[in-house]
């Protein structure tokens, strides 16, 4: 047998299948269908682990996951989980589980002289305490706060398992597979409906399986498992065990946690849980209740449980929770406990009932004391006796407490739904507003009894069935009987002395809570935060209703006046790894690879991300020290003879329809109604309200046929605008939009030599001479005997320079044949850093310069906004702020001591003034070292730029520390008169 | 006989794979042509499609295969049509824009994706780890189609039978489509 307190023989385990485990290093063991508390119980382990606060000795408190107390440490090194409730954790062979929140040992923890400084320890103790010496706080206090702090320990390694995503749609999902939702699902089931059905527990079954209740003349626990059989054969039905349905969101979404691998020692290669959202059209929730303690003094002792765990505890695992076992109840619930403990030979000492009036069950053996209470327990690591309001004091190694059911509202309450106080059961039900489509059934609307709930999950399915279009079917209702189930409301034994618990997970006291409405915390929400109740991995489960019981007492308010915290997601803790699902590591996100990517890897390339793009940054070369190396020798390379660079990133949108030029002349500020076929022209957006957007080129291929450039930060926004802007500004226009981005492999190849490669490449019958082909032409040609390609004559560095586009399938072949023909020149790939090099010296704005903040006429480019004509944009951008005459303007920047780099950032200051923000003058944008001028240069907005060409102002960068005098120049480092890139 | 020779590749290199109940393969030679309808002259373009592929158009969110079974026509928006077919050339454009005679402004889309298709008993549990859409046959027939987007990836789904799914998305993230559709198959099998 597993273990001193395993009865003979009950139970729905396995008993020819023992496992081994191991608890705080101790071999002991269980069997399948075990959870890890019902196995140390069976062990009989009472002490399982240390408060939160006071280190006081815990144990083993309910059976499901409204646990407060019994929270371990489950498996080691990497996958070790700490704060994991042994209530829910699935025993399985080679399990090992640690305890928690103590020094040294858990029997001997040195913590738990926090314990006798109680009196200091009152709720909100840290804002009171703690607050001199001031200078302690940072180096003395927090320090031993944060190690006190906290129950389990982090691994502080990488989570090995791997955790999924997924969805899922129905016409019902069913939440909870306890009577009523076994009943709902079987009803939809039967009557064709898509049906999901999901439970927290491994065992579908909910309460039937701990309870000895008959349904359609069988065991309920057989009725529970031949519905879930049928279920489970059904196609139309989903069952889903080990799955808790955590959230309720918007339009009928639910989020639930599948734990796929946590009952099995090793997960292998699949993942260990699943976060699925399920759209659901209907939902019925069937979530059950949760007992609810008494709070009196002591009550927190290892032997002090849930009347209806203990209940569990028996029946479901048959594990005897104790030898000599006392009952508290306030209701018939209660009894049944102490009359089912008797009938399987227990010990049962007391029956403990403050009401009066003939016993609701028979206990044989056990003294029946009626308006009695339990004022105070002894014990120190676990329950000894217990003493009665009137003095006497009864032997008990377990004492069962119920305080009645609370229904489990909490989903109901996701969308700032409100539940309502129900007299007859005294606990909270489903108010009236639940998220659209749910309905709740059973003991989650307070239908507490079997066969009111079984007819609630019926009744409820067959009217969804029918409301959704399907015929229900003929099926009888499941047959049961209601228990009794009478109760006198009792929250707190007032005339206990000594401290009653009411929230253990975070020791909370009945006295903490008076604490606090005296210090003025009187409303629900602000005593949760002052005292911490109802926080951490159980949410409170157990103690919100008790306390806000104790608070409405307090205050002299009813528990409806004193009104509930809000429910939020998650119903029960969900890993942060189930939350990032596979989005981890360098699956955060997708990449974007440019189609000549391999042939950069193969070639020396280093990638630079640019949003999800990988571009190469430069391309090394043997014997290059520096990434400054290489990027020189591209730029200088480029500018001597031809470089190569792969611009496919930059987003392009083909444009077609017969009002497509009137849609460019609305959307960029210059004029587009006389583009000639054959030609491109640069344009630039506008916000709408003024600032400069984005800009780029846009080729007309033909007649009514045009293809815009973006820049590569701003290609899905750009088309997303122009959308806008053709379906809702100007629908009446014939224009039609597509992304042609990722289709088209495109090169920019600039340098003297360009055209001279190009003839090497483009089919012989297209004249590539600057007469046919001038600065800013466009066409469709060939390449290498017939492939289709598209050729831009367009300059970004500023010299001789043409993009050539082809189908991206050749993109990769491109770029080889581009340096195989370049060869003779000595062409040269280059990346990114010279790309911004050359577009510096070039002095082309590019994001640095259209940062969101600045105008066309900051940029200099005012001259672009066609003033016979409107677009978006151009009315706000005539405002007078953005027109100062003595405003910003974009002007080129250079050491006056040649020798010294610049920095990007760097404000403006008049060299006679101090570095203030009054006398800041405007910033530097761009700055790179030019190879092309044998020291650094810089781009950057000042006031006045234009006027002051050769002043000398001072780069301060107070946040790195220093300081270079810069003197103003024009842009334009490089052919300021453009005779290159016309050559 | 020109000096360079371009030699295309697919995204994925041709991929295959048989993972059991599931296979995974790259379909290289599925040409994708965008065709939209001309503003006050869609009736004109309805005709024209019509006179060349046999069948009506289709209407938006919905998809019809041409007569011969050799093009599918997929609705993609009110004025916009995806007319997927197998052509391995890359002048799959010019081929719909002469059937279509100017009727329809068409572009060419084939290297703007990447296309998948996952075969088997196994795909619809695989594809529901990634794909936010309702597979079941009631709610997603043959020849049903949708735009959605799977693990952050705008993406085309398409039911060409009942166990069988094209998956279209952009090409210039093939592989991180490729690993999501892997992984969501592995963690299945």
């Amino acid at each position: 047998m597993s273990g001193p307190w395993r009865l003979p023989s009950g139970g729905l385990i396995d008993r020819d299948t023992t496992l081994g485990f191991r608890f705080d290093g101790r071999g002991m063991r269980g069997h399948a269908g075990d959870t890890l508390a019902s196995a140390l119980l069976a062990n009989g382990r009472r002490l399982v682990g240390r408060s939160f606060k006071y280190h006081r000795p815990r144990g083993i408190f309910t059976t499901g996951s409204e646990e407060p107390n019994a929270l371990v440490q489950l498996r080691s090194g990497a996958h070790q989980e700490p704060n994991t409730r042994a209530t829910v954790a699935e025993l399985f062979d080679g399990l090992t589980a640690t305890s928690q929140n103590h020094r040294g040992s858990l029997e001997h923890d040195l913590m738990a002289v926090t314990d006798l400084f109680s009196p200091l320890l009152s709720a909100g103790f840290y804002y009171k305490t703690f607050m001199w010496p001031q200078s302690f706080w940072e180096k003395v206090y927090e320090p031993m706060i944060r190690s006190s702090a906290g129950l389990g320990r982090l691994s502080m390694q990488d989570d090995p398992d791997r955790y999924d995503k997924g969805y899922l749609h129905c016409d019902l999902l069913v939440i909870g597979a306890g009577p009523a939702g076994l009943a709902a699902a079987r009803a939809a089931g039967r009557a064709g409906a898509r049906v999901i059905i999901a439970d927290e527990d491994f065992l579908p079954g909910g309460r039937l399986n701990s309870e000895t209740f008959e349904v359609d003349d069988t065991s309920g626990v057989d009725w529970a498992a031949q519905a879930a059989g049928e279920l489970a054969t059904m196609d139309n039905v989903r069952l889903m065990t080990r799955t808790t349905v955590w959230g309720a969101f918007d339009h009928g979404s639910y989020g639930a946690l599948e734990r796929c691998t946590d009952h099995l020692a090793d997960a292998g290669e699949r993942p260990r849980q699943i976060l699925w959202r399920v759209t659901a059209r209907r939902a019925i929730l069937a979530a059950g209740a949760t007992e609810r303690p008494i709070a009196f003094g002591n009550n927190d002792r290892p032997g002090v449980m849930l009347a209806g765990a203990v209940r569990t505890y028996l029946n479901r695992y048959g594990v005897a929770a104790g030898q000599r076992v006392a009952v508290f109840t306030n209701n018939d619930d209660g009894w049944r406990t102490a009359a089912g403990l008797a009938a399987r030979g227990v010990g049962v000492s007391a029956v403990i009932d403050p009401r009066d009036g003939p016993a609701p069950a028979e206990v044989p053996g056990a003294r029946i004391l009626r308006g009695a209470q339990v004022v105070d327990t002894r014990g120190r690591k676990g329950l000894r006796d217990l003493q009665l309001s009137d003095g006497s004091r009864i032997e008990a190694d377990c004492l069962a407490v119920s305080g009645g059911w609370n229904p489990n509202v909490h989903l109901t309450c996701h969308q700032r739904g409100r539940p309502a106080w129900n007299e007859d059961i005294a606990a909270f039900v489903p108010g009236d507003t639940l998220p659209p489509g749910m309905t709740v059934a059973g003991a989650a609307r307070g239908q507490l009894t079997l066969a009111a709930a079984l007819k609630d999950g019926h009744d409820l399915a067959n009217s969804i069935v029918a409301d959704i279009g399907l015929a229900p079917s003929k099926a009888p209702l499941p047959r049961a009987s209601d228990e009794r189930s009478d109760i006198a409301p009792l929250w707190h034994v007032g005339a206990s002395r000594k401290r009653a618990w009411v929230d253990m997970q975070n020791d909370v006291t009945a006295k903490d809570i008076h604490l606090a409405r005296r210090e003025g915390f009187r409303s629900v929400e602000l005593l949760k935060r002052y005292t911490t109740l109802g926080m951490a991995t159980d949410q409170g489960k157990t103690a919100n209703v008790n306390a806000l019981a104790i608070l409405a007492d307090a205050s002299g308010k009813s528990i409806p006046e004193t009104g509930t915290t809000i429910f939020r997601p998650p119903y029960t803790p969900v890993a942060l790894g189930a939350l990032a699902g596979r989005s981890r590591g360098q699956n955060f996100r997708p990449v974007r690879l440019t189609p000549s990517h391999e042939w950069a890897s193969k070639n020396g390339a280093t990638f630079v991300e640019t949003g999800n793009w990988l571009r190469a940054q430069w391309y090394a070369r043997p014997g290059e020290k520096g990434w400054r190396d290489s990027v020189d020798r591209e730029v200088e390379m480029t500018r001597k003879s031809v470089g190569i660079c792969d611009v496919t990133t930059l987003g392009k949108i083909d444009i077609q329809g017969k009002d497509a030029a009137e849609f460019l002349n609305h959307v960029y500020t210059n004029a587009w109604l006389k583009l000639p076929i054959g030609k491109v022209r640069y344009g630039l957006m506008l916000r709408e309200d003024g600032i400069a957007y984005d800009d780029g080129t846009t080729a007309r291929l033909d007649e009514n046929h045009y293809v815009m450039t973006t820049t590569t930060a701003n290609a899905v926004l750009v088309f997303r605008r122009l959308e806008f802007a053709r379906q809702c500004l100007w629908p009446r226009l014939d224009v039609h939009l597509i992304s042609a981005t990722d289709g088209w492999a495109q090169f920019a190849v600039a340098g003297p030599n360009a055209r001279n490669l190009l003839r090497k490449v483009v089919d012989s019958e297209h004249d590539l001479s600057n007469e046919a082909f001038p600065f800013m032409a466009c066409g469709s040609v060939t390449v290498c005997g017939g492939t289709p390609a598209r050729l831009f004559r367009i300059s970004f560095s500023g010299e001789l320079a043409y993009e050539i586009a082809v189908p991206t399938r050749y993109g990769n072949a491109m770029m080889g044949v581009l340096m195989e023909a370049g060869r003779e020149f000595d062409a040269v790939p280059y990346g990114t850093e010279a790309l911004g090099v050359m577009r510096i010296e070039k002095g082309h704005a590019a994001g640095n310069e259209l940062n969101g903040q600045t105008t066309a006429l900051n940029l200099g480019l005012d001259g672009l906004i066609s003033k016979s004509k409107d677009c978006i944009g151009k009315v706000l951008s005539q405002r007078p702020e953005m027109s100062d005459p003595d405003g910003l303007r974009l002007v080129g920047f250079v050491p006056v001591d040649p020798s010294q780099p610049l920095q990007a950032g760097a404000h403006f200051i008049d060299t006679d003034a101090e570095a203030t923000m009054d006398n800041d003058q405007g910033w530097m944008t761009s700055v790179a070292y030019s190879p092309s001028l044998g020291h650094h240069i810089g781009l950057g907005f000042i006031r006045r730029g234009k006027d002051r060409m050769g002043d000398v102002v001072r780069a301060t960068n107070p946040v790195r520390g220093n300081e270079v005098k810069v003197k103003i120049v024009s842009p334009h480092f490089v052919d300021p008169a453009g005779e290159r890139l016309r050559a | 006989m020109p000096d360079f020779v371009l030699t295309p590749s697919s995204p994925l290199g041709g991929f295959s794979r048989d993972f059991g109940p599931v296979r995974l393969r790259e379909l290289t030679d599925l040409a994708i042509v965008s065709a939209a309808l001309p503003l006050g002259a869609e009736d004109a373009a309805g005709a024209a499609l019509k006179k060349a592929f046999g069948c009506a158009v289709p209407e938006p969110g919905t998809s019809a295969q041409s007569k011969d079974r050799r093009e599918r026509l997929l609705r993609l928006a009110p004025d916009q049509l995806f007319i997927l077919f197998d052509h391995a050339t890359p002048d799959a454009e010019a081929a719909i824009a002469a059937r279509l005679d100017g009727a329809a402004y068409t572009t060419d889309q084939t290297d703007g994706w990447v296309a998948l298709e996952i075969t088997g008993p196994g795909c619809c549990a695989a594809l529901e780890r990634i794909c936010p859409i309702d597979l079941h046959p009631k709610a997603f027939a043959v020849g049903q189609f949708v735009r959605t987007s799977m693990e952050h990836l705008g993406s085309i789904i398409l039911r060409s039978d009942e166990d069988t799914f094209v998956l279209l998305s952009a090409s210039s993230s093939a592989g991180s489509f490729l690993h999501a559709v892997e992984t969501s198959i592995r963690n299945t099998c």
